[in-house]
């Protein structure tokens, strides 16, 4: 207790120093006074008693340096000195405190962002009520981590575990329909996101609006603890079976397409044709457990009132319906719960041997998405982090470099401390005080810059999406987190860049820098050194960027160039958003697409119209194939003991439309088509996976299982007992651009039976001038049908392969340019520098006859060194990085030449030029004005 | 050397405890003089070390300062004890009997028989 007080009190002696120095200084000198009359008392003269008194009081300095220690904190005291002075010496250079802050708050501008989004997606707790007691359940299997779960499953769980006080289910969402509302107008188009080609399928002009509409089980916002804008919100009682059919409207839809009407609370919305009371409002930006804010919330069972499916489907074990998240009761923690949950996996996989075959549970925290990651969104989040930290890397060791040549002018400065008694710690802390405070200003400004380019981003993004994908709420708010890891990258970067030139500088010859020998030949040797490995490493980091970008953006380009096997670029792609489920009786729906298909097909520059279940980049199905008869030793994919094939339903003109050439043996007729025959046309693939090196022809495949197959609510996977092979098509990639597809099948479409949602026409030009008029089309046939239309080569844009690589390529290429242009500016400072230093011994040369050039040689010789060894490190790396990007790369070699060679040559010739331009100077000097430099 | 000036400072900051004690408010000089003649002069007080072991000793809050007028109107700092400084005191003062009584057992020969 006393140990503190003492502490508070010698904090409060830091300050009014001078009032206390000058106290001391009265005491002490009153008792010298004290001691000199004694000492006449006893009879020495004036002279003795003064000098025996000085000396028995001893060194008064060191006793005023004592009591001055033991008044205030040294620590702080010693730290408020080198503040004060660092600021002074800020100040006085403001030209390179601009450039050094500028530069860093770049890279820790970009960092945070990173980090920030990072944690807005990620890391921040769910808006919920007491997210850390929330759990999310999730199914795996082998080779799946982050599994749905079908509906009973569900409430086995619900029903039978002890771990949760609410186990509630977030199902798929889906898009519906609704006459009250009006038309669409055309979408603004995407800025930024078209100009680098991503081109998303647009809404046509004038079909109906669709509307998300997310599917949650009635507990799921008593659970989290939402509370209602207006009204109220859904609860247990609307999950009932004969409950009246209720919505809860988001905020953002409500204020977007309501104008924030209050008389929306009890009234009455259609969608798909059924009435819905709105029974209330969430608040804006809503978004519970979901990453973006849907339109509407709905209970689960409503999805069979609006036709999307039937209660038998949603009752079976092997649809998938969506991802249950649990309030762990209190004193319960995950682990007991996986561990419950693990039992009761073990039950179900006892009850239904066939559904829940190695399926089993795995509980993780619900307090944010971070255990919900799976694999590949790693690998994305480790890969953005890495190419800003090597963005900080360039930012730090340039302005490690620039302090370095600062501190080189100040050498004598430094010198005159060192001989005056200066600790060579003290010198370094004190240098290194100066270098944080840089690294201080330069977060301060790069958190705001931060927040200002991840705006940036997102509106962009924003923008690029079609708005009834949801509105992605991402509350960008900086807080305290992020403040503090910015200013932990701060400090980090200041001691990263300031500790090495701080001890270089210290080391100073005291000699040689009090007689300012500063041009000597060797003397800067040591330095440079240290430079030149800064300008190397700059120089690796900004290959590696670069040549990482070349190589995804070459990578995604050849993406479009990749045959498909398929005609791409004359055909537009149609996809209707199921008006199945505006209660259209089956008559309807197909008398609606024949009318469709006939109008389609008899414009101007349309060829033909085909439809198919599934058509080239619109998903994949896949179904369990065996062959008929054939030996079982056939083996399966990914451990299951039946091999599947992907299949799609289509119309005999399929083939035609996309220019599909039928090698082997025919097409389907159309009495085939009409009748559903047995029939099947396979993919090249298939036929040697089945029947390698026999013909095909005649052998008979058993498709699918009688008790159904796994599949995605609203479509029935096919079943066809013993379907006969009568043609073999060639391989496509219409599922992953960078292979051809393994195994495919293509069953008969029957126009008069079965209804599809894909239309593809085949165009005689661009297809793109047409969709307008489609959609004209489409509105005169019915006007309540919403149809998405795009030319099928931009279909691409929407593999995710294609969106990583050229995101990434032109992120690297984005981050590889700041840094060259950091990098250069520092090769430009060091050997201008560099020129200056050897100002004499340029002279020197040139006054024993070199020539102009030769010296200009020399000095671009020396400067571009450490580039060319950056630049061969920067190889060997990026060497290592493109093997891990291969798979993104669509086939482009890893080591492709063009990316490597131009690359290296661009850097190398804009170093050269940042080498050259100073070093002129050099060739100016005139040896009698150099000889006399000092 | 560091050790033995550690030693001495706590029985310094003792010794001027019971100065301040035996003789009420005094001044540095004074105290100095007194702990020298009270020693037998066998202590040479240095009064470098007087005053941080002062300004210690008054932020722990055991003696408390003032400015007054001495006896040849000379303005000095005088020194006073505190209640606390009392106690302070009075605890110290037991704690060295006991070592001294415990050493002094071990230190004289010929009383372990008895």
């Amino acid at each position: 207790m006393r140990k503190f007080r003492a502490l508070l009190l010698r904090l409060g002696g830091l300050f009014r120093r001078s009032r206390r120095d000058e106290e001391l200084a009265a005491e002490m000198e009153s008792h010298l006074q004290m001691h000199v009359e004694d000492n006449l008392h006893t009879g020495m003269n004036p002279a003795e008693a003064r000098r025996e008194a000085l000396i028995k009081l001893g060194g008064i300095e060191q006793t005023k340096e004592m009591v001055r220690e033991r008044r205030g904190l040294p620590i702080l005291d010693v730290l408020l000195q080198d503040l004060r002075f660092g600021a002074r010496m800020l100040r006085k250079n403001p030209g390179f405190t601009a450039v050094a802050v500028l530069t860093l708050a770049l890279g820790i501008g970009v960092n945070t962002a990173i980090f920030t989004a990072f944690d807005a997606l990620v890391l921040r707790p769910r808006p919920v009520k007491d997210p850390d007691s929330l759990a999310a359940v999730f199914r795996t299997t082998p080779g799946e981590t982050h599994g749905w779960f079908s509906y009973p499953d569900y409430i086995y769980y619900r029903d039978h575990s002890r771990s949760f006080s609410d186990l509630s289910l977030f199902a798929f969402g889906m898009a519906v329909t609704s006459s009250d509302l009006p038309t669409t107008g055309p979408e603004a188009t995407p800025r930024i996101a078209g100009a680098v080609g991503f081109r998303l399928p647009q809404l046509l002009q004038g079909s109906a609006q669709p509307i998300m509409c997310f599917f949650v089980s009635g507990n799921y916002f008593p659970m989290l603890g939402a509370t209602p804008l207006l009204g109220r919100i859904l609860l247990p009682e609307d999950d009932q079976a004969n409950a009246p059919p209720v919505v809860l409207m988001s905020g953002n839809y409500w204020q977007r397409r309501f104008h924030s009407d209050p008389q929306v609370v009890g009234s009455v919305l259609h969608l798909n044709g059924v009435a819905f009371t709105v029974v209330g409002v969430t608040r804006l930006d809503y978004v519970a457990t979901a990453t973006s804010v849907p339109d509407l919330w709905a209970p689960i069972p409503a999805k069979i009132v609006l036709g999307v499916i039937s209660r038998q489907e949603l009752e079976n074990h092997l649809m998938a319906a969506g991802f249950p998240s649990g309030r762990l009761k209190p004193g319960v923690s995950l682990f007991d719960a996986q561990a419950e949950l693990n039992v009761l996996a073990g039950q179900l996989r006892t009850q239904y041997p066939e559904a829940q075959r190695n399926m089993s549970v795995s509980v993780v925290s619900g307090r944010n998405s971070l255990s919900g990651l799976d694999p590949e969104s790693w690998a994305v989040v480790a890969a953005a982090m890495t190419a800003v930290a090597l963005l900080l890397l360039i930012a730090c060791a340039n302005v490690a470099s620039l302090l370095l040549a600062r501190a080189a002018a100040r050498r004598k400065e430094i010198a005159v401390r060192l001989a005056l008694g200066a600790g060579r710690w003290r010198l370094v802390r004190q240098l290194l005080t100066e270098s944080i405070m840089i690294a201080l200003l330069a977060g301060a400004l790069g958190l705001p810059l931060a927040t200002w380019m991840l705006h940036l981003l997102i509106v962009e993004i924003a923008s690029a999406l079609p708005s009834f994908w949801g509105t992605i709420a991402l509350q960008i708010s900086p807080d305290i987190r992020i403040f503090a890891y910015t200013l932990l990258v701060s400090c980090m970067a200041g001691i990263a860049f300031g500790l090495a030139p701080a001890l270089q500088a210290s080391k100073s010859d005291v000699n040689s820098a009090l007689k300012e020998e500063g041009s000597a030949f060797g003397r800067h040797l040591s330095r440079s050194w240290l430079r030149g490995i800064l300008i190397a490493e700059q120089m690796a980091a900004c290959m590696v960027l670069l040549i990482s970008s070349a190589l995804l953006l070459r990578g995604s380009q050849r993406a479009f160039k990749v045959d498909p096997g398929f005609e791409a670029w004359r055909v537009a792609y149609l996809e209707m958003y199921n008006p199945a489920n505006l209660h259209y009786s089956q008559s309807r729906l197909l008398q609606l697409n024949r009318d469709l298909i006939q109008r389609i097909a008899s414009l101007p520059g349309v060829q033909s119209v085909a439809q198919a279940s599934r058509g080239p980049f619109g998903g994949i199905r896949w179904v369990p194939v065996t062959p008929v008869n054939a030996a079982p030793s056939t083996p399966g994919t990914n451990g299951n003991e039946l091999p599947v094939a992907g299949y799609s339903f289509v119309t005999p003109n399929y083939f035609d439309t996309l220019s599909i050439p039928i090698v082997r043996g025919r097409n389907f007729t159309p009495s085939e088509a009409d009748g559903q025959a047995p029939v099947v046309v396979i993919s090249e693939a298939t036929a040697h996976r089945f029947w390698p090196g026999e013909d095909p022809l005649g052998q008979r495949l058993k498709i699918g299982s009688e008790k159904g197959t796994t599949s995605f609510p609203g479509e029935k996977g096919p079943f066809v007992a013993s379907g006969e092979v009568i043609g073999v098509a060639r391989d496509v990639r219409s599922m992953d651009l960078r292979k051809t597809d393994e195994s495919y099948l293509y069953l008969p479409l029957s126009q008069t039976h079965q209804w599809t949602s894909t239309l593809l026409a085949r165009t005689e030009g661009d297809p793109t001038p047409l969709l307008p008029v489609i959609g004209q089309e489409v509105r005169r046939v019915d006007a309540n049908l919403p149809v998405m239309g795009a030319p099928l080569a931009t279909m691409i844009s929407m593999n995710p392969y294609f969106v990583v690589s050229r995101i990434g390529g032109l992120l690297a290429s984005i981050v590889g340019m700041l840094g060259l242009l950091l990098a250069c500016m520092g090769v430009y400072g060091m050997v201008s520098y560099n020129v200056a230093q050897r100002t004499r011994e340029i002279g020197i040369r040139m006054a024993l006859g070199a020539q102009s050039v030769q010296v200009l040689r020399h000095v671009v010789r020396e400067g571009f060194q450490p580039i060319l060894a950056g630049i061969v490190i920067g190889i060997v790396a990026s060497a290592g990085v493109s093997r891990l990007m291969a798979a993104t790369l669509f086939g482009l070699n890893p080591m492709d030449a063009v990316s490597f060679s131009g690359v290296s040559l661009l850097l190398g010739a804009i170093a050269l030029l940042a080498t050259w331009l100073p070093a002129r100077q050099a060739t100016e000097v005139d040896p009698i004005v150099a000889l006399r430099y000092e | 050397m560091g050790e033995r000036a550690d030693v001495w400072q706590g029985t310094l900051a003792l010794m001027v405890l019971k100065t301040l004690q035996a003789l009420g408010p005094l001044h540095g000089y004074g105290i100095a003089r007194r702990i020298e003649q009270t020693s037998g002069d066998l202590l040479a007080v240095n009064y470098g070390t007087l005053y941080p072991a002062l300004l210690k000793l008054e932020q722990e809050g055991y003696i408390s300062s003032e400015w007054g007028m001495s006896d040849n109107n000379r303005k000095a700092k005088y020194y006073k004890l505190t209640r606390a400084g009392r106690k302070q005191l009075e605890k110290e003062a037991r704690e060295w009997a006991q070592t001294t009584e415990i050493l002094a057992r071990f230190l004289s020969p010929g009383k372990e028989s008895a």
